[in-house]
């Protein structure tokens, strides 16, 4: 059989069109259905008092790797960080320097999640941003859209830890991860594992709760100090606060 | 002076032997993709910190080539500059041939590409990559409609090459946008980001117009008139202006605001300056400029080439500084404070690219040759000969 070219030309433009067109399809397609069970009921947020936080104390971020089973791959640019302390002080150093750790700050306007083409970053009900590592096509866009920097693709194969924990899964090579805060854990009615460790080394730096509980700690605590978030000006309405920085 | 199109014989070993070249390059660039998929991006030189790296350099460049690739024919069919249409279906086929180019090496870099599928299945409209999912699917639509309609239904060749032209606008500014939306990162974001994209398609689109059209008019021996590559020269001229005037802008608008200062000046004086003074700024527009307002070379078709190639360069250095220079520029998270981690926060990222990136985008350069090689030899793309109306002067020259 042959084809003259103009047919060629002709069915050259029949599948652009059905290229084109095939995203469209998606409008009509049922809606997806909800990705989460968590109630919205609540709004989980993270109060961290720097006051409180020790420069030389890493309880929260070796915990996190342990909880998460976030290995270090031995190289500082590649190494995964879902938490990690900061130390920063004024550039005159005219006042001793603030160690801090930063993490995913579960924003109510989440730029990593309204860049992601495949909705695999969302927001469940409760206010946690996590990411579907099953739906993520490894695009990296959110990793230039988080002015936090809490995002890191996995550059390489992973493998179970020994002593790791078997209640989560291992980071996936080619997606991009980030902190959860430990929402296993909260489901399960527990703190996330940075919190639990900040508590058990003494320090009680940081606090995780429900800000729609006006009785809980985190909510009494955000009306009665003066606390502020990361990067305010961009209005992505962070979930973690600062005490005293 | 509207002449008969033809293919190329495409039979000598010269062609042949550039159809082979390319097609390495795209094999290779296949094969580095595969290495990547099974090895993971630690085999490239990308980080945490320069998550986009010299594939998407090469992407991104192809793809806003591509769509300047199309002025050649819209300047003929929106804007009515006869001696053009004879390129037009030259023009929305080379579109077609880069933009693919470009695609290919942004789907391949993915760090999970097989599951592709998912961004028409799951679509995040708030997302300027979904939008130009859209935008570049329907590009190639139009393109192909434009090519029919220029063999087979010239009556309708105007509505769709004009739909063309705007989508084409429309198109670089959501790849612009990719970047001028990034509220996090300094260098990016900017109202004028995606103007300076379209700019610089219609120099580099023009400038790509007249390297092939010289070249493959010379190796098939055909007659293409000086007077016509002149026309589009000083089309190309004012295009390299027009970037400039935005470059400036620019600029001027950030130095202005002392909140600025900072990122600016790190721009001119930081580890990327050379790139953004020698690429930007050397190869973009001070080279083409001063070799085409020069009397004999601006007059001549190679000084129109070496202009044009240098046009070419410049804009993937331009793609390369706004990229790189974007995410090395550490993130502002505590203004007025110094920061440390071990996370290499505060500190400006390094960033070397590895051999194989460089091996995946020109893989997408031999995609887009193979494309445009294998076209003029079995469509009638290119016309026999390319010569101005009768009675045409050109307005005037450098």
């Amino acid at each position: 059989m042959t084809m003259d070219r103009r047919t060629v030309l002709g069915l050259g433009g029949v599948a652009a069109a059905g290229v084109a067109l095939a995203p469209g399809l998606t409008l009509i397609a049922a809606p997806p259905p909800d990705k989460s069970e968590a109630s919205g009921d609540q709004r989980w947020a993270m109060l961290i008092d720097v006051t409180k936080c020790e420069s030389n104390c890493t309880a929260c971020t070796r915990a996190c790797r342990q909880e998460n089973n976030v290995p270090l791959f031995g190289d500082p640019t590649r190494d995964i960080h879902w938490i990690r302390k900061l130390e920063i002080r004024d550039k005159d150093h005219r006042r001793p320097s603030v160690s801090l750790p930063v993490l995913c700050n579960h924003c109510e306007n989440p730029p990593c999640a309204h860049v992601c083409p495949t909705e695999a970053t969302f927001i469940r009900k409760d206010g946690i941003v996590l990411v579907d590592k099953h739906r993520c096509i490894g695009c990296r866009y959110c990793m230039l859209a988080c002015p936090y920097k809490a995002r890191s693709l996995v550059y390489h194969k992973t493998e179970f830890p020994e002593g790791g924990n078997p209640n989560v899964p291992i980071r996936a090579k080619g997606v991009v991860e980030k902190c959860t805060f430990c929402v296993h854990l909260v489901d399960d009615g527990k703190q996330p594992a940075c919190v639990q460790a900040c508590g058990h080394a003494g320090h009680k730096a940081m606090i995780f709760g429900d800000l729609n509980d006006p009785k809980s700690e985190i909510a009494m605590r955000i009306r009665e100090v003066k606390t502020q978030t990361i990067r305010e000006d961009l209005g992505l309405k962070p979930h973690v606060h600062y005490q005293g920085l | 002076m509207l002449s008969q199109f033809s293919a190329i014989e495409g039979r000598s070993f010269g062609y042949w032997k550039l159809v082979i070249f390319l097609g390495v390059l795209a094999l290779m660039g296949l094969g580095a993709f595969v290495a990547v998929e099974i090895n993971g991006h630690g085999i490239t030189g990308m980080n945490n910190k320069i998550a986009w790296g010299i594939p998407h350099v090469f992407a991104i460049s192809l793809l806003v080539m591509a769509s300047g690739a199309l002025n050649v024919g819209s300047m003929s069919t929106v804007f009515a500059v006869k001696q053009f249409k004879q390129f037009g279906r030259f023009s929305a086929f080379l579109a077609i041939a880069l933009l693919i180019g470009g695609l290919a090496v942004l789907m391949l870099d993915l760090g999970r590409p097989d599951r592709l599928l998912l961004t028409v299945m799951h679509m995040n409209f708030r997302s300027m990559f979904t939008l130009n999912v859209f935008l570049y699917s329907g590009f190639i639509l139009l393109c192909f409609l434009y090519l029919w309609s220029m063999f087979e239904y010239q009556q309708f060749t105007k509505v769709i090459g004009s739909a063309a032209f705007l989508w084409r606008v429309i198109l670089t500014t959501g790849t612009g946008s990719i970047f001028g939306v990034i509220h996090a990162r300094e260098v990016f974001h900017s109202a004028i980001t995606a103007p300076t994209f379209v700019a610089i398609s219609l120099s580099s689109g023009t400038a790509i117009s007249i390297l092939l059209l010289v070249t493959t008019f010379k190796r098939t021996n055909r007659v293409l008139e000086d007077k016509v590559v002149f026309g589009l020269r000083n089309a190309f001229i004012f295009f390299t202006f027009l970037v400039a005037y935005l470059l400036v802008v620019e600029k001027f608008t950030r130095y202005y605001s002392p909140a600025f200062y900072d990122v600016q000046s790190w721009i001119l004086t930081g580890p990327y300056a050379w790139l953004y003074l020698f690429g930007v700024w050397g190869a973009t527009i001070i080279i083409p400029l001063a070799v085409l307002f020069n009397p004999k070379f601006g007059n001549s078709i190679g000084g129109v080439m070496v202009a044009s190639f240098s046009s070419i360069i410049g804009t993937f250095a331009f793609v390369a500084h706004l990229l790189l220079a974007g995410q090395s520029y550490p993130l502002k998270m505590f203004p007025g404070y110094e920061v440390s981690s071990a996370f290499l926060d505060g500190q400006v990222a390094t960033y070397t690219p590895a051999l194989i990136e460089f091996v995946l985008g020109f893989g997408g350069i031999g995609i887009a040759g193979v494309i445009y090689l294998l076209g003029i030899k079995f469509f009638r793309m290119i016309p026999n000969e390319a010569v101005a109306p009768e009675g045409y002067e050109l307005p005037w020259n450098p």
